[in-house]
């Protein structure tokens, strides 16, 4: 007996290669309410990809479908964190990694610049102390 | 973000990013809003360092090992200065008279707001008399120190569920904490040992939010013992294919196939093993080769033998009573023939087989 045998057959069968789930797809209406609310608000905000049931091709359609903008920016702090523009200027494709190179956490943010890239003003204030030390070293 | 958390981090060199950056993989692994993560980072920083009282009870001080050696030098680690870990006999540099001192110092001064970690179970047998420090019974000490307790966390499965001093025949007749504790809000923890980011999950979730996170019906953190290690692991689609290994080192086994017919106990076991790993995200047990011991549930110790697949009934009392009606001559006949082939195996340093370890 074949599988054909059986009667019943998929309704609104997922389109394309195996392995998507067709959870990725709404993910990008959702990110299109999100920038428009940072368009009227500035409200940033963020899509958890680790806690959602996307599989891995799921995230190279969504990756692939996002395109990639015109700023990378590699961060090292405690492992190496990747926070890449996508196509559509403020959304973040944002990857964390340990010191040992394995992902552990992955974000879509949605902002004019992610939390991560700003510095902090008390880290400023050092900064400008250490500037001021050269200065006297003059 | 301010406050004394980060400026003792930043000063053993943590950067705010780096923080930041952890606080945020944290809050995804506690299935928080993405948002949290930043909240979390502002009110850790600038959180008062709360009161911990740590009793070691009946234990090996696995549980302390696990979490003060997870990979040095570790967040997990420096977090613990967000506390003030005024009572831990094993790390604390006082020792007798001043060491009962610190605790009763603690007691008074933060009466009704600190908080106690447990690690260890708690022997009733002889009014408690297996297991005493300065003269006083864990179960005196429980009772006294958990009275002005804001909450309990019982760390590991000793403490969490009784654990292995609990095991059959439980000669000191071990219990866990909330055994004896009914009126405090207690969080287990367990594992053996349990996950350090679990504990710091908690201790973080306290004081980011004043509470306790969200617990199961066994009294776990819901955002890492959701899930069982089936349901996560990397080696499911093989279950889902019928693709077994049937010994450690067949065809199977190279493959990376799954464990259940060698006795994983993953499709039951409720952790996060499967994703957070052990040894700063290396590697994890199923992922070296063997199967799950189920060590974060109760009474793991006597579920029946750690290499007989679920499939087969667990209780080896049964098991014995079926045999002895199918033929009790012939069950001590069985029963002898086996205590002569692990004394032959023995003598001879034949290699012990799967089959070997059941008996």
């Amino acid at each position: 007996m074949t599988l054909d045998a059986i009667p019943i057959h998929v309704v609104n069968q997922s389109p394309g290669e195996p392995g998507l789930t067709g959870n990725a797809p709404p993910l990008l209406r959702e990110l299109a309410e999100q920038v428009k609310r940072l368009l009227e608000s500035g409200e940033p905000s963020a899509i958890d990809l680790s806690a959602l049931p996307l599989t891995p091709v799921d995230l190279d359609w969504l990756r692939d479908k996002l395109g990639s903008g015109e700023i990378s920016v590699t961060l090292q702090a405690g492992g190496e964190s990747t926070l890449n523009e996508t196509a559509c200027p403020g959304v973040w494709w944002v990857t964390h990694r340990n010191e040992q190179g394995a992902v552990t956490a992955q974000f879509i943010e949605v902002a004019w610049v992610p939390e991560l890239v700003k510095a902090h003003p008390q880290d400023v204030a050092i900064g400008q102390e250490q500037l001021e030390l050269l200065i006297s070293d003059l | 973000m301010q406050g004394p958390l980060i400026d003792t981090l930043v000063r053993q060199g943590v950067s705010r990013r780096t923080f930041l950056k952890y606080c945020m993989t944290l809050a995804s692994m506690m299935a928080l809003p993405p948002a949290a993560g930043l909240a979390m980072a502002e009110a850790m920083a600038a959180a008062r360092r709360p009161s911990v009282i740590w009793l070691p009870f009946q234990e090996c001080t696995g549980c302390t090992e696990s979490i003060t050696r997870s990979h040095s030098p570790t967040l997990e680690g420096m977090i613990f200065d967000m506390i003030s870990l005024d009572y831990q006999e094993t790390l604390m540099a006082a020792a007798g008279f001043q060491a009962e001192e610190a605790l009763h110092n603690a007691m008074r001064d933060n009466a009704g707001k600190y908080l106690v970690i447990v690690d260890g179970s708690i022997p009733l047998g002889q009014d408690g008399a297996y297991s005493c420090i300065g003269g006083q019974s864990n179960l005196e000490m429980l009772k006294e120190v958990g009275k002005g307790a804001a909450a309990i966390i019982a760390v590991g499965t000793c403490a969490s569920y009784g654990g292995i001093p609990k095991a059959n025949p439980n000669p000191t007749g071990a219990v866990s904490v909330s055994d004896i504790i009914k009126d405090k809000p207690i969080v287990n923890i367990p594992g053996c040992p349990p996950i350090p980011v679990v504990m710091t999950g908690v201790l973080a979730h306290y004081l980011t939010f004043g509470s306790l996170p969200e617990l199961d019906a066994k009294g776990r953190p819901r955002a890492f013992f959701g899930e069982t290690i089936h349901d996560r692991c990397y080696r499911r689609p093989f279950y889902d294919q019928g693709k077994f290994a049937k010994t450690f080192d067949d065809e199977g086994a190279r493959r990376g196939w799954c464990l259940f017919e060698l006795g994983c106990k993953g499709p039951v076991t409720h952790n996060a093993c499967a994703t957070v790993k052990w040894n700063g995200g290396t590697s994890w047990p199923v992922e070296s080769g063997h199967g799950c011991l189920g060590c974060s549930e109760p009474d793991f110790w006597d579920a029946g033998g750690f290499y007989k697949p679920l499939s087969v009934p667990a209780d080896p009392l049964k098991f014995a009573a079926a045999a002895s009606v199918v033929g009790a001559a012939a069950g001590v006949a069985v029963s002898f023939a086996n205590r002569a082939r692990k004394g032959a195996a023995k003598s001879a340093h034949e290699t012990t087989t799967l089959a070997d370890l059941e008996k």
